[in-house]
Parts: structure tokens; sequence; C-alpha cells
């Protein structure tokens, strides 16, 4: 077995683990929150024998450990159960509203990578001269300024004032694309709508700028950092005295071996933009996930906030693993400890 | 030029192109903050109703503008003791096609009250529900019940064909009785039908041409009701004139702000109220006059001015008393409240509870923070009387757990609300009769013989005059014993384009006093983009 499928097999366990443990705590935290979740969902005229009902449904009378052994029968036939807020089950409501957020999550991330890796690189580049100084202000403004503020503050700029792109919403009413993978950027090219195609773009780019801009943010500054310390290195010195051109001592020779932190940070970046995206789905109305999330957390939906929980570990665990094996790939010495370990 | 510059150009010239905000034909764009159930055995809350009213019909509508219900599906009905026969109109289809008959209101009855869920209570009533003949349909009730007609506003039918045609999962002869196919699908009669649903985006309605009353040629062809849109979102919105009438849950400023851009206020009212109840079991509160006492602190003018959203348009008006103006037994509008320190400090100095060692407990509801400004406001009354107090920040979910007992019931508890059926039985008897204690509406644990009586009264009365009379007596006996300080009648507003035109929600002569019954597509009208 080579050393990259060792390494993959072993996190994949551990992944496994992980969403095991992952389910039984969101299962224990998720029946602490204040309330009843039937009352809750029922809402305030209900009666308590309706009440009393629901909760029998829903096994909410039994034991913890009782309820946890339904879940897993449940979950092991596919069934997550019914969500008290949309009144679906909630395999449906994942399947309809996790592409949404994962091509926005995507999109930023494309953003991150393409804006916030050439700006670092370019700062340090040009470290101590105007570039850097500018690109060091613009990075900290976005770092310091959570995403749903960003996502106003851009609503406002470019959809109020300058209207160049939409308010809300994932495509224009007009356009009817079959939603086959739910991915509306793959559906258009599906469909061979070009029109519908940029209009997508159109409306994602908006609201995956607003969420990368704290990504691109810490990705330019910890590559510039990296790179400038890469550049104290005595090989960057010895390719200067052979002479060679600036940009291709950046690109090649300061640039990759400061990608590795990068990369790192990145992922985690990526995953955090999976909770952050709640506010920025809400202020451009975005249906994913996210806000699904949110809105059945403050239900005490006990069944979709399991079901949420666990699909957003699961891509959480999942992008962690691709950095992981990117890292791998990029860095021989982890490839070669990988196989002293085995 | 290299590739990637003409591709950038490509596509910003699309984006330009692109960039005019989208034309909606005949199409009305409005938002509700919750989820729309669209299964209307579990409708409950405004956005269910809005679905509701649009996609079903009931047998009996509120009169526009005034009291009493008007025929809708049903052509006429009598009552005898406790039997109530309808006769339906014989000219009505379900979207479908499938003809209505006695036979699918008899099915409705039943699937509400075997699922048990919204506002199915309300049928607790109904002894059994049958068909005489195909367009002949008899309730019989279990005991008397005068606002049973009222109450059928909430009895949407719905097509037994087919629904029993698309049954789901599940146990015994009925098996889901439809709930997976209602809760995605129409099955009405009403003027607009589901095109699509996604609970967490929007539902899309389009008018029903073969419906059986005419719809106005400018009425909405199709209408998209989104959710939870964010209040900087829908201000955005409708100032770029790309949605039309908001929720009525934006923040005054934000209502005023449109306004002021030119934006028309909807309005709907007569039909709740916003309270301060005032827990009757626990000390001081246990003491008529301490009550009476924060009932005269309450700065009632301040309340209105904190709700203004215009010169003229607020979120309330002015409490004239215990029942809201417009509903049976309700004060003239001219007998408004208001606040009088002098008379606080005297029924404060005759309770039998020591002023100095009061700490009352106001709570707010978490996900209304509206109740916390109120909740300052009072704590300030209270300190011009010298009475100290303290606020309690409370969510929902802990707040109805917590009012099951009395003991841990906060001394005030701030709520909205409002009569399900427009009937002021729906609003006070949950409220104020000794028998129903302990739930959300009735943290004031009220036991009281007269108006148990009085509920009674009103509930079982044969003639509007009676009933009238026992709530106009129910209402004076509960302002002398003060176990609520009336804040104001509430008033639902919704900022809209001047696109829209809605009567019944701008028009008193036309509106139904009745949650979400205002939005009655048909009844309105869009301008042509």
């Amino acid at each position: 077995m080579s050393a990259v499928l060792r390494l993959l097999s072993r996190r994949l366990g551990i992944s496994l683990i992980v969403l095991v443990g992952v389910s039984m705590l969101i299962f224990g935290i998720a029946r602490v929150i204040p309330g009843d979740p039937a009352r809750i969902a029922l809402g305030p005229n209900a009666t308590e024998e309706q009440v009393a009902n629901l909760r029998a449904a829903l096994h909410l009378d039994d034991p913890v450990v009782v309820q946890y052994g339904h879940f897993v029968a449940d979950l092991l036939q596919g069934d997550l159960g019914v969500s008290l807020y949309t009144n679906r089950p909630v395999t449906l409501d994942i399947a309809q509203f996790l592409p949404a957020t994962l091509e926005l999550v995507l999109f930023a991330g494309v953003l991150m990578v393409a804006i916030g890796l050439p700006l670092g690189m370019w700062s340090a580049r040009y470290r101590g001269r105007w570039p850097d100084h500018l690109i060091r202000v613009v990075s900290l403004l976005g770092v310091s300024a959570p995403s749903f503020v960003w996502a106003v503050i851009l609503m406002l700029l470019f959809a109020f004032f300058l209207p160049i792109f939409p308010i809300a919403g994932r495509i224009t009413d007009s356009f009817e694309i079959t939603r086959a993978t739910g991915f509306l950027l793959i559906d258009t090219l599906l469909a061979r709508n070009g029109a519908a195609f940029f209009d997508v773009l159109w409306h994602i780019f908006l609201p995956a700028f607003a969420l990368a801009v704290s990504g691109i943010g810490q990705a330019a500054r910890l590559t510039r950092a990296n790179m400038v310390e890469t550049y104290d290195r005595p090989y960057v010195e010895m390719a200067q005295a052979y002479g060679f051109s600036a940009r291709r001592i950046a690109a090649k020779y300061a640039f990759k071996p400061s990608l590795i932190p990068s990369l790192t940070i990145i992922g985690l970046d990526f995953a955090a933009m999976l909770g952050n995206a709640f506010l920025v789905e809400a202020v451009f109305a975005w249906p994913g996930l996210s806000r699904y999330g949110v809105a059945v957390i403050l239900r005490k939906d006990l069944n979709a906030i399991i079901g949420t929980v666990l699909i957003i570990s699961a891509t959480f665990l999942i992008v962690n693993l691709i950095v992981d094996l990117l890292i791998a790939f990029l860095n021989p010495r982890i490839r070669h400890s990988e196989r002293g370990t085995s | 030029m290299t590739l990637w510059k003409t591709t950038l150009a490509a596509g910003l010239l699309a984006a330009t192109a692109l960039a005019a905000p989208a034309i909606a034909g005949g199409t009305l764009r409005l938002d509700e903050v919750a989820v729309g159930e669209l299964d209307p055995a579990k409708a409950s809350d405004y956005a269910d109703s809005i679905l509701m009213f649009n996609v079903y019909d009931t047998l009996v509508l509120p009169v526009q503008g005034g009291p009493g219900h008007a025929p809708h599906l049903a052509e006429s009905w009598e009552s005898d003791g406790n039997a109530f026969t309808f006769t339906l109109r014989g000219d009505v289809n379900f979207q479908s096609g499938n003809p209505l008959t006695a036979e699918d209101v008899v099915f409705s009855v039943a699937r509400m009250k075997a699922l048990g869920a919204g506002l199915s209570y309300l049928l607790g009533v109904v002894e059994s529900a049958e068909a005489v003949d195909s367009s002949t349909v008899r309730f019989n009730l279990s005991s008397s019940y005068a606002p049973f007609v009222a109450s059928l506003v909430r009895l949407p039918i719905v097509d037994k064909k087919l629904v029993m045609e698309n049954l789901g999962e599940g146990d015994g002869e009925m098996k889901d009785w439809g709930q997976a196919f209602l809760s995605a699908n129409g099955a009405g009669t009403g003027a607009y039908r589901v095109v699509s649903h996604n609970p967490q985006e929007e539902t899309v309605m389009e008018k029903n041409g073969d419906y059986f009353l005419d719809i106005a040629e400018a009425a909405p062809d199709t209408v998209r009701l989104r959710y939870g849109l964010e209040a900087s979102t829908v201000r955005t919105l409708i100032a770029t004139g790309e949605h039309d009438i908001s929720s009525q849950w934006l923040p005054p400023e934000v209502m005023g702000a449109l306004a002021k851009e030119g934006a028309q206020l909807f309005t709907e009212s007569g039909t709740g109220a916003f309270y301060l109840k005032m827990n009757t079991t626990k000390p001081p509160l246990d003491d008529v006059n301490c009550r009476r006492a924060l009932s005269a602190a309450f700065d009632y003018q301040t309340a209105i001015r904190m709700i203004a959203i215009t010169e003229d348009i607020s979120a309330g008006s002015p409490s004239t008393g215990a029942i809201p103006v417009g509903m049976f037994g309700a004060n003239d509008s001219s007998m408004v409240q208001a606040q009088d320190l002098d008379k606080a400090r005297e029924y404060l100095a005759a309770c039998s509870h020591d002023s100095a060692g009061m700490d009352i407990e106001v709570s707010w509801i978490a996900e209304v923070p509206l109740e916390e400004r109120f909740a300052l406001l009072f704590q300030s009354n209270l300190a011009d009387i010298g009475v100290k107090s303290h606020i309690r920040k409370l969510p929902w979910a802990l707040f109805a757990e917590q009012v099951s007992k009395p003991e841990n019931t906060p001394h005030i508890s701030q709520l909205f609300v409002n009569a399900v059926t427009g009937d002021p039985d729906t609003l006070l008897y949950g409220m104020y009769h000794s028998s129903t204690p302990g739930t959300w509406q009735s943290p004031e644990y009220l036991n009281d013989a007269m108006v148990d009586e009085h509920l009674e009264a009103g509930r079982n009365a044969p003639t509007p005059e009676a009933r009238q009379e026992a709530y106009s007596m129910l209402n004076a006996r509960l302002m002398e014993i003060a176990p609520t300080i009336y804040s104001y009648d509430r008033q639902s507003v919704f900022a809209a384009s001047d696109r829209v035109k809605a009567p019944a929600l701008s028009d008193p002569a036309h509106a139904f006093g009745l949650d979400g019954m205002g939005f009655s597509f048909r009844l309105m009208e869009v301008a042509d983009d």
C-alpha cells in the first residue's frame, strides 16, 4: 500500500470515529437546549393533548439512550426523521439546501485562493514598498470585519447605490433550469444555457465575495509572512546571486515552500465559511443549509439539528482530508514520515 | 488582448446587460418570516394563514367591514339547537377539476380532528359531521357553542378524492392522511394554485382561472411568497422596486424609512392586543389593589408613541379596556386608558403588601426585541411610584415551559395575543377561564367565578345582542380586578410598493377582521410593470 493510501485510510478511519462522537455529542446538546420541541413545533395555540401526542410520536418521553438507539437504527436505513420546521424528511431538506451552500462556499473558496494568494505573493515581493503597505491595510480590513458586515456593505454599495449586482436569490425568476445537481453553475452548463450560467455567476459573486473577504485577508497576510521568511533563506540568496528574475524567484523559489502553512489555514477558513455562510445567506436570501441550520436550532428541531450538524461535520472532515492530501503531495517530508510510521 | 482579459471583458459585459432590475409581469412579491405550512390542517401562524386563505376556501367568510359571517362555499345555513346544517354551492370545483361535495367537508373535518394539529382544537366541540346528501352537510355539536360559525373560517375544505389518491406511508386505512402530499401540493378550491413550494425559499402560486367567483383582471397572475428575508434585504428590495409587500415584522424604524421614501403602509387590526400579564398568584400581585396600582402607573401614551411608524400610522391603537375595539363587548374607541400616578399611589397605599419590599420581575420574550423597550418603560413607570423591579429576558421556549407552574411564572409576562377566528371567545376564554391556567396565554392564573360566568355566557348566548351584553360585563369585571395591563390594541402594519392595491388592508370598509385574510390575493390589484 502506498504512503498516500495509508494516510488516506488512516484519516478516513479517524473521520468515522469523529462523526460518531459528533452525533453523540450533538444528540445530547440538542436535548439540553431549553424548551419542549413538541410545544415549539406545534406553536402557541396547540393544546396539551396535541403536544403530548407529538412527544410520544418523537419518543421524547423515552430515556436519552433509548432515543439515541432509535436515531441510530433509523440512520442506518438512511432515515434522519422528519423536520418539525419544514414538515418534510430531513434528508430531503438537506438534499435541497446543501448544494446551494456548497456552491456558495466553494465559489468563495475559489475567490479566497485566487485573490488571497496572489495578493500575499505580490505583497512579499514588494515588501516594504507601497504595494506591500496597501495590500496589508486592505488585508487587515478584510480580516477585522465579519462576513455579514461585508455582506451588508457590499449589498448597499453594489446592489443599491450602484445597481450592478442583484440583491437576493440564486437565479433570475424567468430562467427555468432543471435542477439535476442543485449546483446551479453546473445545472446551467448541463442545460447549455449560457445566459443562465452568467446569471448564476452574477447572483453568486457578491455573496461569495462577502463570505471570502475575511479569508482573502487571512490568506494574503499568511502568504506574505511565510514568503518574507523564505526570502531570507540561503537558497533564495543564491538564486538572486545567479541573476534569476525577481518574478521567477517569487513564483518558483519563495512561493511554493510558503504555501504549505497557508493551505492548512485555507482549509480551516473553508470550514469556517460553512458556519459564517449563515449570515451571508440571510442577507442575500440564499436558500442554503447554513440558514436552515440556524432556523432549526432556534426551533429546537432535533432531527434537523442532528442531520445538519452531521452533514456539516462530514464536509469539514472531507475538506481537511483533501488539504492533508494536498500538503502531503506538496511536502515530501510528510510523505516520508508517513512511510516511516507504517 | 490575452484570453483572460477577453473572458473578463465578456463577463463584465454580460453582468452589465443583466444589471437592470428583473421585471415581473403581473407578479406580486411578498415575504413572511416563518416557513409557510402548506397543509391546511396544520396551519396556525400568519404565513400558513396566507397560504390557506388563497389555496383553500371555507364554508363561510367574515363579513368585510362589519360583524358576522357571510356564506362562501356554503350557499346558506341554519341551526337547530346544537345542529348546524349547511347547503353547499353547486358551482364549485376543486383545482383538480373534482366537484365539491358534502363528503369533502366531512373528510376535511375528520382529517383535521385525526391529525390534531394547527387550530384543530377549534373543532373540538364537533361531535360528528355527516353528509345528508351530496350538497348538504350537518354538524352535530356536543354542547352549545355560539362562535361555531366563526370557527369555520379555520376549516379549509380539501379535495377528498385527490388526497385519497395520494396517501403516503402510514398505518391503518387512511395511512398518513395525505400529509406528505399536502405539505408540498395544494388540494383546494382556492383562487390560487400552488406552482412550487420550497420551505426555505418561497412558495409560488398562480391564478386559478376556473375559480367559482370572479377574480379581478388586475389581480396578480403570479404570487411569490418568500420566506425568512432579513429586514435590510427587504428594505433594499422594496426601495429598488423588486419587492411589493413586506411582512409585519420589519422594525418600526425600517417601516418609517420606507414610508418616507414613498412606500404605502397597509394595516390589519381588530383581532388582538399587546398585554402585560400579571401573575395573580404571586405576592404582591395576589392583591387586587397592587395590580390596580401597576395598571394605573403604566404609561399608555408613551407606549403608543413607541410603536408609531409615521404621524398617522402606528403598530397599535390606544387600548380602551380588556377587549380590543371592534369585538363584542369592547368599549367605545374614545374611552382611552391613561396613566394616573396619583391613583396608582392610592392603590399602592391600599395594597396589603409593603411597597418598600416589592421587587417585580418584568419578563420579555427574547425573540421579540420590541418587548425589551416596554420592559424598560414599565420599569421606569414603577420607579415613579417607588416600586423596585428587575427585567428578565426569556427565550420563548423557556417561557412556555416556566408558565406551566404558577411559582415559576414571572410577575409580569409580556405577550401579543390574537383571536384566531376573530371572535372574542378565542381570545379571552383561553386567557381567563379558570379551567385553562398554565398556558402561554394565561400566565395570570386567574380564578374568578364572575369572569368564568361571563365567559360561558358569551360562549353560549343565543343571539349577538346577548353575546354583546355578556362580553361587556366581562370587560367591566376584568377592568375591576385588573389581572392584565391592556397596553394597546394591536395593528399589523406592512410596507408596500405603490404598484399594489389591497382594499382589505387599506380600507376599514373592506377589512375582514381576521389575521391573514386581508392577503386574499384575488381582492388585490397589481399594476402592470
